[in-house]
């Protein structure tokens, strides 16, 4: 890897400062686990000549549930996000969507902010917290500021943060905490692979009408950033909840996604995977649903 | 230049680095500790495996400035003046090795899950060993030296406590 | 351990596995079932014969290797030791116009550079000497490496490797071995033919095999190019004494061929080369031949020092061998009853950028290409070919398992045409004990149907269950062309 400095950032608003300071005379990046930016040094042309190190700012790592909502850390683990309780009772989704990520080495480095501030458009994270209606809380020198996390991303690798912001929690607004969601991804393995498709789906039941409220569906890996697969959420919206429905949303989610071909597969295929993932997400939902009644 | 200072395998080391080296460079290149091994570099095979503060990780992604104050335990520290431990004792007598070069890596990685799980099912094992790449093996009798290792540490445990 | 249980039903699964576990369009690959065998090892009595299969069996290496103790070459250092990089290609054919190195040279740090012409003898290899140490005229493919350098730490002699300037005259590359084939495409090591081996076989007249044949069938397979990828990456340590004798410490395989080519590419006397070769990481057939040997020795000669050198992971890729890719065309006559009567083949081995162990692999390929079956009537032709790609060479079978996904699924297609199970019509040609090789060898310990049948039973064979049922029978000479990717 090519020389740069080092700074160690001790919380939130250091790492803002030496951000600052530093991305005014030098090509800064930031280090939190190291699972991509280090991945990417190893044998890139475009080094850094400083790396902010905000691995220690323990202010990022906590995952609370206030009455804005439920606020996640952005320094929190993958292998973290799988074993905390709030997130295992509430959000099973988030804990699957994690729990496909990497190997168990890189789940215990890797960090959910990090996983979003990349922004690969197969990154995993995404379609979950996109169906749950995140939101980004950045920091910047003159503090907090808020955006939904669908407009963070601009395309692949870009985001909106300024080179002296960072993104330091997500929140899953307080309306959608216990919000029935369910996700999946098809990778070409089970583990350490790129996903094809992501879809998640998230929706509550009018258990009177037997109907669809709100439904939002995430889709990853299929177009250049995380989208939501609007038109099938419009077919869903207040229709009765039966198989036919769910897999007709499926073939719609599908004509949403925008995919490339490529070497892992042609597009064709991964719109089929859209259908049939959205499909499954939507029963993994309403099962969930049932379950929690 | 950095200067760390951690603990490695219970003691306390410290070296001088440039910033831009990786916690693995460090370990082999200047405390001398070259059981991990670099297949890599990006995070992929898994031969870099060390367990840092309680969890496995891969140390090519990990700068040595990040470990700082740490408690990192390499394939070195597992045996013991008196005996070798269960696991490697296990993948010895099942024959789970043949190049040996993956071995560090799976060794430590099969510690950070027998820790947490002492009594891990199969598929357990399969996801535990997902970070680690093998090429002469198939894996199989790895994961039977796993499950008598698992055997073996559970009855040393009873033994100990009573 | 509890042997009974099936590992597929697990206890504990996340919901994305059980999800993935449901049949439908989506469904995982099947995972084999977990092998029981006796974990109870039998104490071999003395003076009585102990089977041995069935029984643990350790290995010496096995200590070590759990302890995280066994000295890889990359482990190993030595005082004032240097280390070295080099500068790749990366275009597929070119001319080299000039190379600059005076950059790298004045940086801190660099303590020698070379080029092909620093080479005493620049070309090498296993059987054809086509390989150049560092390519000095032409670029045969991306890989080829053209300057090294050595320096105090790999950083600076990577960042040296970036600041040479190279001047390159980018050409046309051959990179389909069809088109390699044709006689009028320019030669990749023109005036070289861009066939650089064949070998035919001929059996019999298939002429009149095919002739009095009621089904002809033809298939069309490819493979593709495999790396090994060893977990270990290939490393090199070399030194000299003050007597002028070259010690090189490498991830060699075969290090009398090493010390061959070590000794013709530097000009000096094979007794003057020792080669250390300790327990490798993983070979393959990748580490059988020399990579970075000649170019350290060089530096290490330059510099005074010992120099080291180990591939990154790309450089894997790139610049070590890979198994050959192969196209097979096959054509088989049949009778109805599923006796084969006469069988033409052709295969095209990709030969990379350089022969290395072509000749070989060529050679396997097509003794081994008609199959373990009994054809009176047999022509097979094999070619390999130069392309601008990476370097064909040794891989785990020499071309035996390409050529046997072409004639094992050649011989399924031909069963589904006949409406026949597989494994009968196996049966029926399979080798027998004297049975004649295509090469004329008379064939002995021949347990071929006898090991089908047991492996049958084993897993429970059942063609009723089997997609053999589909096919239909077809007018004689209707050919059913199967293309097929490995």
């Amino acid at each position: 890897m090519r020389a740069f400095e080092l700074y160690s950032a001790k919380d939130s608003h250091d790492a803002v400062a030496l951000l600052a300071k530093h991305s005014a005379t030098s090509k800064v990046r930031i280090i939190a686990g190291g699972t991509d930016l280090l991945a990417d040094l190893k044998f890139s042309a475009h080094s850094p000549n400083v790396v902010v190190d905000i691995s220690r700012a323990e202010d990022l790592k906590s995952i609370i549930a206030t009455e804005d909502g439920l606020r996640i850390g952005a320094l929190v683990t993958h292998s973290q996000i799988m074993r905390s309780v709030i997130i295992k009772e509430m959000f099973p989704a988030l804990v699957d969507a994690a729990h496909t990520i990497g190997a168990v080495q890189t789940r215990n480095l890797g960090t959910i902010g990090g996983n979003l501030v990349t922004a690969v458009p197969s990154m995993d994270s995404g379609a979950t917290l996109i169906a749950l209606e995140a939101i980004a809380s950045i920091q910047g020198p003159e503090g907090r500021h808020e955006v939904p996390l669908l407009d963070f991303f601009l395309g692949p690798r870009k985001t909106i943060l300024k080179p002296d912001e960072l993104l330091a929690e997500i929140i899953i607004p307080k309306q959608n905490l216990g919000k029935p969601t369910a996700f999946l991804k098809f990778g070409l393995r089970k583990g350490q692979a790129l996903a094809l498709v992501n879809s998640a789906a998230s929706f509550w039941v009018d258990w009177e009408k037997h109907t669809f409220v709100a439904p939002r569906i995430g889709l990853g890996a299929v177009a250049p950033k995380v989208i939501r697969a609007t038109q099938a959420e419009t077919f869903l919206e207040g229709r009765k909840i039966t198989p036919e429905v769910m897999a007709e949303a499926g073939l719609i989610a599908a004509s949403d996604a925008k995919p490339i071909s490529d070497f892992r597969a042609s597009a064709g295929y991964r719109k089929n995977l859209v259908a049939v993932l959205t499909k499954r997400v939507l029963e993994g939902a309403y099962a969930l649903a049932q379950a929690k009644r | 230049m950095l200067t760390v200072t951690l603990k490695v395998n219970g003691e306390t080391r410290t070296a001088v680095v440039p910033p831009e080296t990786t916690l693995l460079r460090m370990l082999r290149d200047q405390l001398n500790l070259t059981g991990s091994k670099l297949g890599c570099d990006v995070g992929d095979c898994g031969a870099c495996t060390v367990i840092v503060d309680g969890k496995v990780v891969n140390s090519c992604l990990m700068l040595a400035g990040q470990a700082e104050g740490r408690d990192v335990q390499t394939i070195e520290g597992l045996a013991t003046m008196d005996r070798v431990h269960p696991i490697q004792r296990a993948f010895e007598d099942c024959a789970s090795l043949q190049c040996g070069f993956c071995g560090p890596g799976v060794i430590m990685s099969a510690k950070a899950l027998l820790d947490e799980i002492p009594n891990p099912t199969i598929p357990q094992i399969r996801d535990a060993l997902g970070g680690n790449l093998c090429r002469c093996t198939g894996y199989v009798k790895m994961i039977e030296a796993i499950l008598i290792a698992a055997t073996a540490m559970r009855g040393e445990s009873a033994q100990a406590s009573r | 351990m509890d042997k009974d249980k099936n590992p597929k039903v697990a206890e504990k699964v996340s919901p994305v596995e059980t999800v993935l576990k449901e049949p439908g369009i989506l469904h995982e690959p099947v995972a084999a079932p977990l092998v029981t065998y006796p974990i109870e090892v039998v104490i071999p009595k003395a003076r009585q014969q102990t089977p041995a299969v069935g029984q643990r069996a350790t290995r010496l290496d096995g200590r070590l290797h759990g302890l995280g103790q066994t000295g890889y070459i990359d482990d190993m250092t030595f005082p004032g030791m240097l280390y070295a990089k080099i500068r790749r290609a990366g275009v597929a054919s070119a001319r080299i116009k000039s190379i600059d190195t005076s950059e790298a040279e004045a940086m801190p740090g660099v303590m020698a550079v070379l080029t092909g012409k620093d080479v005493p003898n620049n070309s090498f290899g296993p059987s054809i000497k086509d390989q150049p140490v560092l390519a000095y005229e032409r670029v045969f493919h991306a890989g080829d490496g053209i300057v090294a350098v050595a320096a105090v730490t790999e950083q600076i002699a990577a960042e040296a490797c970036q600041k040479v300037k190279i001047e390159f005259e980018v050409l046309t590359p051959v990179l389909d071995p069809l088109e390699s084939l044709k006689l009028e495409t320019p030669g990749v090591h023109a005036p070289s033919a861009n066939i650089y081996q064949k070998k035919f076989i001929k059996k019999g007249d298939v002429e009149k095999g095919f002739a009095m044949s009621d089904h002809i069938i033809e298939g069309h397979f490819t493979t593709q190019m495999v790396e090994h990828v060893p977990m270990e990456p290939h490393a090199t340590i070399a030194m000299w004494d003050a007597n002028g004798r070259l010690t090189v410490y490498s991830t060699l395989g075969r290090i009398t061929l090493g010390r061959a080519d070590l000794a013709s590419t530097l000009g000096i006397p094979i007794s003057r080369v020792r080669i250390v070769a300790t327990i490798v990481g993983g070979n393959f057939g990748g580490k059988n031949e020399i990579t970075t040997e000649p170019v350290l020795a060089l530096l290490s000669k330059k510099t005074g020092r010992p120099v080291k050198s180990v591939f990154t992971r790309p450089d894997e890729f790139i610049a070590s061998t890979t198994r050959h890719p192969l196209i097979m065309d096959y054509k088989t006559g049949v009778t109805k009853d599923g006796r084969i009567q006469a069988r033409k083949l052709r295969l095209v081995l990709d030969g990379g950028a350089y022969c290395s162990w072509s000749e070989t692999t060529l050679s396997k390929a097509c003794i081994l290409s008609a199959g373990p079956y009994n054809i009176e009537n047999l022509y097979a032709e094999a070619y390999v070919v130069y392309t601008n790609k990476t370097m064909t060479g040794a891989m785990r079978g020499f071309g035996a398992p390409q050529v046997c996904f072409a004639y094992e699924s050649h011989m399924d297609d031909i069963a589904t045409l006949l409406n026949m199970d597989p494994l009968d019509i196996r049966l029926i040609n399979a080798f027998h004990e004297g049975s004649i090789s295509p090469t004329g060898q008379k064939l002995q310990s021949v347990v071929v149907k006898e090991s089908l049948l047991r492996a049958a039973e084993r897993f429970g064979w059942n063609p009723k269950g089997s997609t053999a049922g589909a096919g239909k029978i077809l007018p004689k000479e209707i050919t059913s062309g199967t293309t097929v990717r490995a």
